[in-house]
């Protein structure tokens, strides 16, 4: 029939990730800082991130929240000129040690040659990658410290 | 694993690495009917197993390369997968097989094309289920933060890394089967493109494609196929990497580090007892580092090792000697077997204008595979073999 209303426009059901990954990354609504989540096993103490399904020392289910630090130290560093498919190049990534005994891979903000080994950093949020739709995934990142 | 019965190596195939227009079942048919008619086999029924490696170039390979060869029907074939570990994992399944009792005579294939499938000018990652490679990780990178830790620790130069280039395609100069060989300087390396820094373009294998083949069987079977140098396979390790998100030392590597231990306990020779080496020198990183986890030398001692002389010829153990994967380019599923065939040749003095001399009496190989986040690499499978 012609008169037929059309439906509203829904979200397409096959439609990529835009945020990498809530149970990961908390950013507040309040506007205060994002942290990162991790896990500790409710049933021997473990802590990890990211989170898993299973605890892998006791195959606990249950896990507890914990905010992790903002900062860490940046164990090892790299420029990629030769990325992924799909990524545009030049892109930062390195190893971020966390006090809370955790190492977290991720991107760093900011231009190539600017990071040293043992560097401090701070956890930020930014774009990681493109998805299928052509939009941008927001996850954390790492960058250098803001000036109090 | 402990070897229940010995285990010898009758023959080995390979073709040559490079660019192939040719895609992985028919390089796999060439390695393996290169091996099968230097093991003087001469009808598919002799074969009582193989295991085939590959790991990117989709389902039942080891069926697809054999079958033109009569050899699907009458025995399992087993397809193997574990990145770039996979044929040395292929070649530990058919020792295991021969070594139980289980069989007498067993195939090992390893077959990869890579141009065919791959996207020109982007670099090798991890599976996108992986929270590594959804942030952006490459595996090109991922020896990069080994390199620059390893600077940062040691005072170690780029020039040092582009040292391991310069060797091991000098070793590869006069090996019909290696890509890139032949004199290179340091500067050409350090100059050229860079991949990920300090990583330049000479300081990675080149994505290449081919295939190694391997056979192995009993003594009683050596003796009925009339093969003149049995080579005696001292030892197979396989290990999945350990797995936590806690901070690691990557100047090391934990999983080639407890292989070699354990290969090295199994086989009973010790490191400084083995002449050549072949090991997963994908990038210039990986062989310094190894030459420090496999115990050559001792822990931040592997420049000093480099810089003497000590993993070339004459030196206290040649690595690389076919010029490693920095010459031949590495298809992943094919690196592990053709490794072992290069050391095969090398124990029997078969390397016209590259063979170490003295003849080698030991030798020993290495691939690991696999960026699995959490783990240096998701797996190691180490050989060794001698002529005695």
């Amino acid at each position: 029939m012609s008169d037929e209303k059309k439906p509203a426009k829904q979200p397409k059901e096959d439609a990529d990730i835009t945020f990498y990954h809530p149970e990961l990354l908390e950013v507040p609504e309040d506007g205060s800082p994002p942290f990162l989540k991790g896990y500790r096993c409710m049933g021997c103490g473990q802590l990890d991130f990211p989170k898993l399904s299973t605890c892998p020392t006791c195959w606990g289910e249950q896990f507890d929240m914990v905010p992790l630090s903002r900062r860490g130290k940046l164990y090892s560093v790299t420029d990629i000129y030769i990325g992924q498919a799909g990524m545009e190049t030049p892109y930062i990534f390195g190893y971020i040690d966390l006090p809370e005994d955790l190492r977290i891979f991720a991107q760093l903000e900011g231009e190539p040659q600017s990071y040293q080994c043992d560097e401090e950093v701070e956890l930020t949020v930014g774009t990681i990658r493109i998805n299928r739709d052509g939009l941008p995934i927001t996850s954390y990142k790492f960058s250098k410290l803001v000036p109090a | 694993m402990k070897l229940l019965r010995d285990v010898f190596i009758a023959g080995v195939g390979e073709t040559p690495f490079r660019r192939h227009k040719a895609d992985f079942d028919v390089l796999g048919r060439m390695a393996a009917l290169e091996a099968l008619r230097q093991s003087n086999i001469d009808r598919p029924q002799m074969i009582q197993s193989a295991y085939v490696g590959n790991a990117t170039n989709g389902t039942v390979v080891g069926q697809t390369i054999l079958k033109q060869l009569g050899m699907c029907g009458h025995m399992p074939i087993i397809n193997v997968e574990s990145a770039c570990s996979a044929g040395g994992m292929a070649v530990h399944c058919a020792v295991k097989d021969v070594s139980t009792g289980l069989v007498d005579l067993a195939l090992a294939v390893g077959a990869e094309n890579h141009s065919l499938y791959m996207q020109r000018g982007t670099a090798f990652a991890p599976a996108m289920s992986d929270i590594e490679t959804m942030h952006g990780a490459v595996m090109t990178g991922k020896y990069a933060l080994r390199a620059k830790r390893y600077m940062h620790e040691t005072g170690a130069t780029v020039e040092d890394l582009a040292m391991i280039t310069v060797k091991n395609r000098r070793h590869a100069k006069h090996n019909p089967n290696a890509w890139f060989k032949g004199d290179i300087s340091i500067e050409e390396v350090v100059n050229s493109r860079l991949v990920a820094d300090p990583l330049t373009l000479q300081q990675c294998c080149g994505i290449a494609d081919g295939a190694g083949a391997v056979v192995v069987g009993s003594r009683e079977m050596m003796d009925k196929l009339g093969i003149a140098q049995p080579i005696r396979v001292r030892g197979s390790v396989v290990q999945s990497g350990p797995y936590h998100n806690q901070p690691r030392d990557i100047t090391g590597d934990d999983i080639t580090e407890s292989c070699s231990a354990a290969l090295y306990e199994l086989s009973g020779i010790g490191p400084k007892e083995v002449d050549i080496i072949e090991l997963h020198d994908a990038f210039t990183i990986a062989e310094l580092l190894y030459y420090e986890c496999m115990g050559l030398c001792g822990k931040g001692e592997g420049l000093q090792f480099l810089r003497d002389g000590q993993s070339t010829y004459g030196g206290q153990c040649v690595v690389s000697p076919r010029g490693g994967m920095l010459s031949y380019g590495h298809p992943i599923g094919a690196s592990g077997v053709a490794q072992v065939a290069a050391c095969v040749k090398q124990l029997r003095n078969q390397c016209d204008g590259y063979q170490v001399e003295p003849v080698p009496r030991v030798a020993m190989t290495h691939v690991t595979g696999g960026g699995l986040s959490g783990t240096e690499h998701a797996a190691c499978s180490m050989h060794m073999l001698s002529r005695d």
